[in-house]
């Protein structure tokens, strides 16, 4: 925008469409990004701009929108949308919108087609998914339904380049050709939206072509066949794709539909440790060689300790994480692909109604499970204010994959070498987490006058995408995306943290020996300065304020200064545990994993183990309640527009976790658990 | 009787949308017009939503929605 001149005002392309119709497919074309494409209506959830590839040459700003069923707006959030598309704030009036319409639902998205016309806009019509048109034995006319709807119409199938050209030099003339027309905002009623369809229903009888017909050629034959076919009870094109009726027919079984739900569910996450183990193991080897590399080669200095211990370390910890992230991503992925997301929201919407939420709120709260940020923008597709504010709410109790490091770490320790027994109790966190939530959920419900007081319609209605077998390329390419997004948030933030708190148990570095202590031989003195200086070091005062908080957990001041860590990144808990207690614990052998060190630590001064079963399962329970992320205090506010709702969060998570870890610990202790 | 009544497999006949509905609205935009065919083809566990063939689409609906589309089983015109 900078450089253009204000005379000379760069023009506007909008995508606009019904949900899943294809338009950030062709966005991505056009524009050579790579946003995600889903096959889940409410996929897109914010305007984004960019301009066309070069070799297109058509000097205009493209826009991608997010789907809206009609331009009547049902909910503020939706009027907001609405209102973007006749004048965006930062771009203004479009000059040109691309409406695309999927051709297997061609009446039902034709109503927005035929409301942005009548509205004014300077139109170009996209068929998109033909294919699966053609699957059904039809075709539309496109010829024929420019010439009724008065605009260019154009087959296309955004997912290839094939014919493109014809689509560009289409733009380039409506982009120069039409004038931009007065847009008239029609007092849109439902009677009006009735009207519209049955002009539509006229229009489809001229424009679908049965391609069963063999007569197709002779226009007076083919015309005679069409209008029985459209008029014959049952005819082809109303029925849907008869795969996806199949598919369904077991999937969304009215027994057995909840059981596969669950099931998959459980798989998914299960997977996750199971797959991913043997990869896992593999680069923590390879991480290990590397770090005695440096040691050796760098001998024995401040320096390289800093890199092998801290940085190394620390950031080998979190891509020893990596194949898990990849995983569930990649599975996440292939189920979003599917077409499976709408069916687990139509399953589970029943239950989650009686909690004050909505099917609506599934794809969130599972998208949740890999961070909570974009989860917590996807809320956005739920109407209903409450319900939406509701979903926001316990976001945050999905266990993100930025938990993973915490959770593979504390789980190893806890189960050395039993990937089966990790794999289920990893899939238990995450169903407890889900859990706790619907408690949460049920009681803010229950108490909605005091905390949520809104009224308004609550509604589920939902188009089912047709199944499809999911594109394994595409999924790749956005879990890699997904992969290099993670490693670039938590690397740079993992070296900063490991130089901080290098820098603060390292210095002052100037501590006198205790001569009473030397006598009790060498290596024991030199342990001794060591873990002096430590106590000592601005670390320990920073712990000393931590000590009688972290106290009745079992835990030390060490622990409590990582979790403080973790609220630029929940991964940095691990690279700061493992940072800490090889600098304080200190012993010749440094190719000692984390694990091990963890099991030597002892609690300051006492001969206690700092890390048993019961602080382990402590820990666990710490991170699956308490809100610890800068990014999502952030994001709630920004999304609810109000201070009150992260504040409420804070309080009752990091209250109820801090509870909760507590009653753990001296519960397992209690039961001799140690 | 409204689409919320139909059973498993039932096939019915749009006759008129209830305009009071607060969810009438959104129902119209997704195509139950009077005069449309439709069928419920999945029901979920306990019995709702409903998942209905319209319009060569699959459209999941809740029952307090489906409420508001009255519809008349073609056998008994
Ligand atoms: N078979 C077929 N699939 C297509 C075609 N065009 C797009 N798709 C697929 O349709 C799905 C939806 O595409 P998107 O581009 O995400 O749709 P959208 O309109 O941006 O959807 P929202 O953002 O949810 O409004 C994706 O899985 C695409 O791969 C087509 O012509 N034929
Ligand atoms: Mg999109």
């Amino acid at each position: 925008m900078n450089s253009d001149t204000v005379t000379e005002r760069k023009k506007l392309i909008t995508l606009v469409g019904p949900p899943n119709s294809g338009k950030t497919t062709l966005f991505n074309l056009l524009s050579g990004k790579k946003h995600k494409t889903v096959n889940y209506p409410g996929a897109t959830i914010e305007y984004s701009v960019s301009g066309f590839l070069e070799q297109y040459g058509i000097s205009a700003y493209l826009m991608d929108s997010p789907g809206i069923v009609s331009l009547i707006p049902v909910s503020p959030d939706e009027k907001v949308t609405i209102d973007s598309l006749y004048t965006h704030p930062d771009y203004g009036k479009p000059d040109l919108v691309i409406v695309t319409v999927d051709t297997s639902q061609f009446s039902r998205h034709l109503l927005l087609a035929k409301q942005i016309i009548d509205s004014g806009f300077n139109t170009v019509v996209v068929l998109t998914m033909n294919d699966l048109l053609e699957e059904k034995n039809f075709t539309i006319d496109e010829t024929e339904l420019s010439r009724s709807l008065g605009c260019n119409v154009i087959k296309f199938d955004p997912r290839k380049p094939d014919g493109v050209d014809t689509l560009i030099n289409m733009l380039k003339h409506d982009l120069n050709a039409g004038q931009l027309k007065t847009q008239n905002r029609k007092n849109h009623t439902e009677e009006d939206v009735l009207c519209i369809y049955r002009e539509i229903e006229e229009l489809e009888k001229k424009v679908l072509r049965d391609l069963n017909n063999s007569s197709e050629n002779n226009p007076h034959i083919a015309k005679a066949n069409r209008e029985l076919v459209i008029a014959g009870h049952g005819a082809g094109i109303k029925i849907p794709d008869s795969l996806t009726l199949k598919i369904d027919s077991v999937l969304l079984h009215k027994f057995w539909g909840i059981f596969i739900f669950i099931l998959i569910m459980a798989l998914m996450f299960a997977s996750i440790f199971w797959i991913a183990s043997p990869a896992m193991d593999l680069i923590d080897t390879g991480i290990h060689n590397f770090e005695n590399f440096v040691n050796e080669g760098l001998g024995d200095n401040w320096f390289s300790d800093l890199l092998s211990q801290g940085i190394i370390g620390g950031l080998g910890v979190v891509l020893v994480f990596l194949p898990q992230i990849v995983i569930l991503f990649f599975v996440l992925g292939m189920l979003e692909d599917s077409g499976y997301l709408a069916r687990g929201a139509m399953i589970i919407d029943k239950p989650l109604s009686l909690l004050g939420l909505n099917g609506r709120s599934f794809v969130p709260m599972l998208s949740g499970f890999a961070c909570a940020i974009p989860a917590i923008m996807a809320a956005r597709t739920i109407q209903n204010k409450r319900e939406r504010i509701l979903t926001i709410f316990i976001i945050p109790l999905m266990s993100c994959s930025a938990r993973l490091p915490v959770y593979g770490l504390l789980l190893a320790f806890l189960f050395p070498g039993k990937y089966f027994l990790s794999g289920l109790i990893l899939a238990l966190i995450y169903v407890v987490g889900v859990i706790i939530s619907l408690i949460v959920a049920g009681i803010i419900n229950r108490y909605k006058r005091t905390f949520l007081n809104f009224e308004d319609n609550s509604s589920f209605i939902m188009e089912l995408p047709v199944y499809r077998v999911p594109k394994v390329s595409n999924v790749l390419k956005n879990t890699y995306s997904n992969a290099v997004q993670y490693l670039q948030k938590a690397g740079p933030t993992i070296v900063i943290f490991s130089l901080m708190l290098w820098l603060l148990t390292n210095f002052p570095a100037d501590v006198k020996t205790n001569p009473d202590d030397v006598s009790n031989g060498d290596s024991v003195a030199v342990q001794l300065s060591e873990s002096e200086r430590i106590s000592n070091s601005y670390a320990a005062d920073i712990g000393k304020v931590m000590e009688p908080v972290m106290r009745p957990l079992g835990l030390d001041w060490r622990v409590g200064v990582s979790l403080i860590a973790t609220f630029a990144a929940r991964e940095v808990f691990v690279s700061s545990l493992a940072l800490m207690f090889k600098v304080t614990e200190s012993d010749e052998n440094m190719s000692r994993s984390l694990i091990n060190e963890m099991k030597n630590a002892k609690i300051n001064g006492t001969g206690q183990n700092l890390f048993t079963t019961a602080t382990a399962a402590g820990l666990i329970v710490f991170f699956m309640l308490a809100l610890q992320c800068i990014s999502t205090i952030a994001i709630t506010k920004k999304e609810t527009g109000v201070w009150r709702i992260p504040v409420l969060q804070i309080i009752i998570y990091t209250g109820s976790a801090y509870l909760l870890t507590f009653l753990t610990v001296n519960g397992l202790r209690f039961f001799g658990i140690n | 009787m409204t689409v919320a009544d139909l059973n498993f497999g039932q096939t019915a006949v749009i006759k008129n949308i209830d305009l009071k509905h607060p969810s009438s609205c959104r129902v119209i935009e997704y195509g139950f017009t009077p005069g449309q065919e439709l069928q419920v083809v999945n029901k979920s566990i306990f019995n709702d939503p409903l998942s209905v063939s319209l319009r060569g689409a699959l459209i999941a609906i809740r029952k307090h929605d489906a409420r508001c589309i009255e519809v008349i089983i073609p056998d008994e015109l």
